[in-house]
């Protein structure tokens, strides 16, 4: 504990903190453009300058650790001399382009001149210009407002681990850019927006439209990812103009991932529905509620009279409410049906009727910063959840070890000290083999189907040292599954080796899932929800459109892009009698939905989403919905009512929260691991004709929403969803880098161009789901490349 | 891409440092590199990051930071004159008159059959010696018109 | 004295003759009755009447949308949308003023930063349809065009106040 003075008062501080930190403990406020609590000290703006008693010139709060018997001025003379002087050569080059920056009003450029700096300038010479390259889709650059602070290069550096932003020439000739004006593709690159304390990066997207002081600001929460990060959704008359991070230390600290960010370009698009619509002899016609829900309703009873309940299922997107998902499902149980998902890109169901909680971390949030050890099974951390990729980062950078089993080389912003890429086949043996020596270091048995998945040459002598390194981790590891693992064909397989791993060594089971499904879990969209005699299991999301039922109610989903077999749903969907779609957007269901309800988007509708974490975060709407647009909760209560069904009097989506919170989720008493379940697995057969193929989804094509965010679309991220294969494989079968070939997979024959990509395993091809070119190839564990 | 020997020459410069700290090769590395190629263009710059391990704006830094980085293409010889106060009372500016006389080109400029490239700049330490100029890594010292020809004349 | 000094005033008309020589002195002096609409009353350069949006001598219009007006509005009737140009400049895509709400204070063109939008010496005006009180930005700039010689002597004039 060191005693210093600030201003006059006497202050009991904490060794080893900068003055600025204790200062801002202690309610005063020092001008700053380069310090922020979460980058490392540069103390290179020199706004920060204090009077410390006896040093011989001001020095800078922001690198001056406080030692005992201190005795600061912020306010003196000097250091307003200082700071004035400081702020007068920022100025120097700065442009008075206030009334055309978007950062006007907002800018702590701007604040602080006014605050610290002096009130007319002295400097008449030429100022400085600067070209501004074009970083990419999301980020506008203006280069000549620069300041140098470098928080956005810090910021890639230390944090996204991506260095693409840096100082380039030296002097007043400084620039900060990219390297030879590349576009950025760190997926969190929206927060050098939030960093940069002038106008120089700014929003794309947001661009021009709005100025900070009219913007009304609401807390959301974001839908796309399991984190829910806290939002705060920036309106102006009733329409979307951003989202800012809101500061949350548990969950999101005080960054956001550009999917949370940029998604809302969607829901102030276009392609919004206006008005309900009904499909009349093959015309879409736009009617009123009470006609649609007419329509609606009649339409699901005469499926149910002719063909039975059963025929009728609920396809529920992974990025709907708690509340959506749990009337959804509730309004199909009470059709007596039980067919209802939300996992759509899930193919092995073989574990359904063990008792699980809804998917998470396992651990909090914020732990995964401490963890000692993790094993990523499927996961692209980094991309899926971006903002627990910068967790783990930061437990790397403190000297974590990370082991990867998976079917792509991802590029993730740590290192990883084992990285064991295989063909997706090889992965049950891969975590098999980690899982044996796991159990040979405790002395446990190895159960008969897991002894079955080795192959003769045994354990091999790195799945030995990822045992190693586990056990060491002890509570402090961590073993996380990711969309590689849970859309594996095998998934319930690398799910119970993972789970039994974590067992043994102590570490956390994690099992990361999009969006809200851990919400959806818990409202029950499942088929095996509250299964007892008079409640038999429904028909999974995967045979649900395999079986091709006569009925479907689409809650916010598009099944030909939204499911693993895209092929099978879209042929599902247009032989269907009867199609409901509840979705926010015009141009989703049309093809063959026989009605369109238009519901609200995330941040116009209340409601709840539940996080890896398990907490429940409830929100309100931001916006009001567009035209006739209701809430998903509103429209599924009445047509609730409409058809009769018992216990849908909720007049607000707490009411409904409520009732999610009093249920029983039922139990089948049956826990993981259940070996007897996988015990038909065996080793993988290399199949010599035959492509394996690798199934992963851009992390902006997740949902309905970012499918339709104009900006996010065109990153470099999303264009990695294209059909591709690793070079040398592609020199081995003599493909040209973007020619077409004819590919044969589970939903027919189609002629498309194949490039390149390192990230893929020998004898592999990598199939973009949610996208076109996935559509006939989505969900084929093999497929035939026909070469002339 | 980067010649053996250019690889080799690095790799000696790598030994010099601790293991993990490959990068604090990075200027011997620009300046090797430039010593065979010339110039360093944006490629070469990304192929020395990509052996250093470092991302490629990282050496753009560095090599944005010294002005003995040459990121454009110059002549062949780079005719360098120290317009300094010890060279400019001392007659710099007529030797720099008279080279851009002889070569047509303005200071800054390179010779359209891309032999000279004439620049000034600041005080090179041979302030005994003044006026002088560096072509290439040789100084040039006490300077008359007829020495600048001379000097020029040996130059292939 | 006084009664004599009094009798003499009320019989020799005294006050009537003052009265009448006052009443004749003006009624010889030049006129300052202004036969309004006819002639007009000299206008100050800061008068504050119809608005107007100007432009630059090349044709660019002036307004950066940059809304310090609409922020300045004490009365909320100024309505701006932004948008991008084509060639990446900041524009308006909607600029209205609600000639009702407006209470002509002109701290619109005060807060303007690059003397776009302007309150010109116009002050008679009427509308017939409901509605038609919302000048749009097209009119607003025909506004300016119409009146671009006054509008520029104004500024001009005002300009060493500044």
């Amino acid at each position: 504990m060191a005693q210093i003075e600030l201003n006059g008062q006497q202050l009991e501080v904490q060794d080893n903190q900068m003055l600025i930190q204790v200062a801002d403990a202690a309610g005063v406020y020092i001008p700053r453009f380069c310090y922020h609590e979460k980058l490392s000290v540069s103390a290179n703006c020199r706004m920060c300058l204090v009077e410390v008693e006896g040093a011989p010139k001001p020095l800078p709060a922001c690198a001056t650790p406080v030692t005992d018997g201190m005795k600061v001025k912020t306010r003196s003379a000097i250091a307003r001399d200082a700071q004035q002087g400081t702020m007068e050569f920022l100025l120097i080059n700065h442009p008075l382009d206030c009334p055309i920056c978007d950062q006007g009003g907002e800018c702590p450029l701007q604040d602080q001149a006014v605050s610290y700096g002096k009130d007319n300038s002295r400097y008449h010479e030429e100022k400085r210009a600067v070209s501004s390259p074009d970083i990419g889709p999301l980020v506008a650059t203006a280069m000549t407002r620069c300041i140098h602070c470098t928080r956005c290069v810090r910021f890639g550096e230390e944090l996204a681990g991506i260095m693409e932003m840096g100082a380039a020439g030296r002097g007043d000739h400084t620039s900060i850019g990219t390297y030879l004006g590349e576009t950025i593709e760190s997926e969190l690159s929206g927060n050098m927006i939030d960093l940069c304390p002038v106008g120089a990066l700014t929003s794309k997207p947001s661009r021009f439209s709005a100025r900070s002081w009219e913007l009304l600001s609401h807390n959301s929460i974001a839908p796309h990812d399991c984190l829910g990060s806290n939002l705060k959704v920036q309106t102006l008359r009733n329409k979307v103009i951003r989202v800012l991070s809101s500061e949350n230390e548990r969950i999101n600290e005080c960054w956001l991932s550009d999917r949370d960010r940029f998604s809302f370009e969607a829901i102030s698009g276009n392609d919004r529905l206006m008005t309900p619509m009904v499909r009349e002899q093959g015309r879409w016609r736009s009617v009123d509620w009470h006609g649609a829900l007419e329509f609606a309703v009649e339409g699901l009873r005469r499926v149910i009279a002719k063909q039975g309940a059963e025929s009728i299922g609920a396809l529920i997107s992974a990025s709907s409410t708690l509340e959506e998902a749990y009337l959804c499902q509730k309004l199909i149980r009470g059709l007596g049906s039980h067919n209802v998902d939300h996992r759509l890109q899930q193919q092995d169901f073989r574990d359904d009727q063990l008792d699980q909680p809804p998917p998470g971390l396992g651990r909090s949030i914020a732990s995964l910063e401490s963890v000692k050890a993790a094993l990523l099974v499927g996961s692209n951390i980094r991309k899926e959840q971006p903002l627990l990729g910068l967790r783990l980062r930061k437990a790397v950078l403190g000297g974590a070890e990370v082991a990867s089993i998976s079917a792509l080389d991802y590029a993730f912003n740590f290192s990883l000290r084992f990285n064991q890429m295989d063909a997706p086949s090889a992965m049950p043996k891969k975590l098999a083999e980690v899982a044996a020596a796991v159990a040979k270091a405790k002395g446990v048995a190895v159960p008969e189907p897991v002894e079955q998945l080795l192959d003769s040459n045994g354990i091999s002598g790195e799945a030995d040292e990822i045992a190693e390194m586990l056990l060491k981790g002890g509570q402090d590891g961590a073993v996380i599954l990711g969309f590689g693992a849970l859309s594996h064909p095998r998934a319930a397989t690398l799910k119970m080796l993972a789970h039994w791993i974590s067992e043994l060594t102590g570490a956390s089971f994690g099992l990361l899932d999009r969006g809200n499904s851990a919400g959806a879990t818990l409202a029950g969209s499942l088929p095996l929800h509250q299964q007892s005699e008079s409640n038999p299991a429904g028909l999974n999301a995967k045979e649900m459109v395999r079986e091709k039922l006569a009925g479907y109610l689409l809650f916010g989903v598009e099944p030909e892009l939204d499911s693993l077999e895209q092929s099978a749903a879209q042929e599902a969907m247009v032989k269907a009698d009867f199609v409901i779609s509840i979705n926010p957007y015009s141009s989703a269901g049309r093809e063959y939905a026989d009605v369109i309800l238009p519901s609200a988007a995330f941040t116009e509708t209340s409601g709840t989403h539940l996080n890896c974490e398990h907490q429940l975060q409830s929100f309100e709407g931001a916006v009001e919905p567009p035209g006739d647009a209701r809430p998903g909760w509103k429209i599924l209560r009445v047509m609730a009512n409409m058809l009769d069904i018992d216990g849908f009097d909720f007049i607000s989506s707490e009411e409904v929260l409520e009732e999610v919170k009093a249920g029983d989720r039922g139990t089948t008493g049956a826990q993981l691991p259940d070996w007897e379940l996988i015990a038909g697995d065996k080793p993988r057969v290399i199949q010599d004709q035959r492509l394996e193929s690798v199934n992963e989804i851009s992390p902006y094509r997740l949902d309905s929403t970012l499918r339709r965010a104009e900006s996010l679309q065109i990153t470099r991220d999303n264009q990695l969803s294209k059909v591709s294969m690793s070079s040398p494989e592609m020199e081995r079968l003599g493909i040209e880098e973007n020619r077409a070939v004819v590919i044969s997979g589970i939903g027919g024959r189609v002629s498309l161009p194949i490039i390149s990509d390192q990230r893929v395993p020998a004898g592999c091809i990598h199939i973009p789901l949610a996208t076109e070119e996935g559509q006939v190839l989505g969900g084929s564990s093999f497929v035939t490349l026909e070469i002339d | 891409m980067l010649s053996s020997e250019s690889l080799a020459k690095i790799d000696l410069e790598i030994g010099n440092y601790p293991a993990e700290h490959k990068e604090a090769a990075v200027m011997a590395a620009l300046r090797i590199v430039q010593e065979e190629q010339g110039w360093l263009s944006g490629e070469t710059i990304r192929d020395i990051a990509t052996y250093l391990e470092i991302p490629p704006i990282r050496a753009y830094e560095v090599a944005t930071f010294y002005s003995m980085y040459e990121l454009e293409e110059t002549g062949r010889h780079r005719i360098e004159v120290c317009t300094n106060i010890s060279c400019m009372l001392r007659g710099s500016d007529g030797v720099v008159s008279h080279i851009e006389e002889r070569l047509g080109i303005k200071v800054g400029e390179t010779t359209a059959d891309g032999r000279y490239t004439l620049r000034e700049v600041e005080c090179l330490g041979a302030c005994v010696g003044a006026p002088m100029m560096q072509v290439g890594n040789g100084y040039y010292e006490k300077l008359t018109t007829e020495s600048i020809d001379a000097i020029l004349d040996g130059l292939e | 004295m006084n009664k004599i000094k009094h009798l003499l005033q009320t019989f020799l008309l005294l006050e009537l003759v003052k009265g009448l020589a006052l009443t004749g002195r003006y009624f010889f002096k030049p006129k300052f009755t202004i036969q309004y609409p006819e002639e007009r009353t000299p206008m100050s350069p800061r008068f504050r009447g119809l608005h107007a949006q100007r432009r630059y001598s090349n044709g660019e219009e002036r307004c950066i949308a940059c809304k310090l007006c609409e922020a300045a509005c004490p009365a909320l009737a100024i309505t701006i949308d932004v948008t991008e140009r084509e060639d990446g400049s900041r524009r308006t895509e909607r600029y209205d003023i609600d000639l009702f709400k407006c209470i002509y204070c002109g701290f619109c063109e005060e807060a303007c930063p690059v003397d776009a939008i302007v309150l010109t010496e116009v002050c008679e005006y009427h509308f017939e349809e409901r509605g038609t009180n919302v000048i749009t930005k097209t009119e607003l700039l025909a506004l300016g065009e119409k009146h671009k010689t006054r509008i520029d002597l104004n500024q001009k004039a005002d300009a060493p106040y500044r």
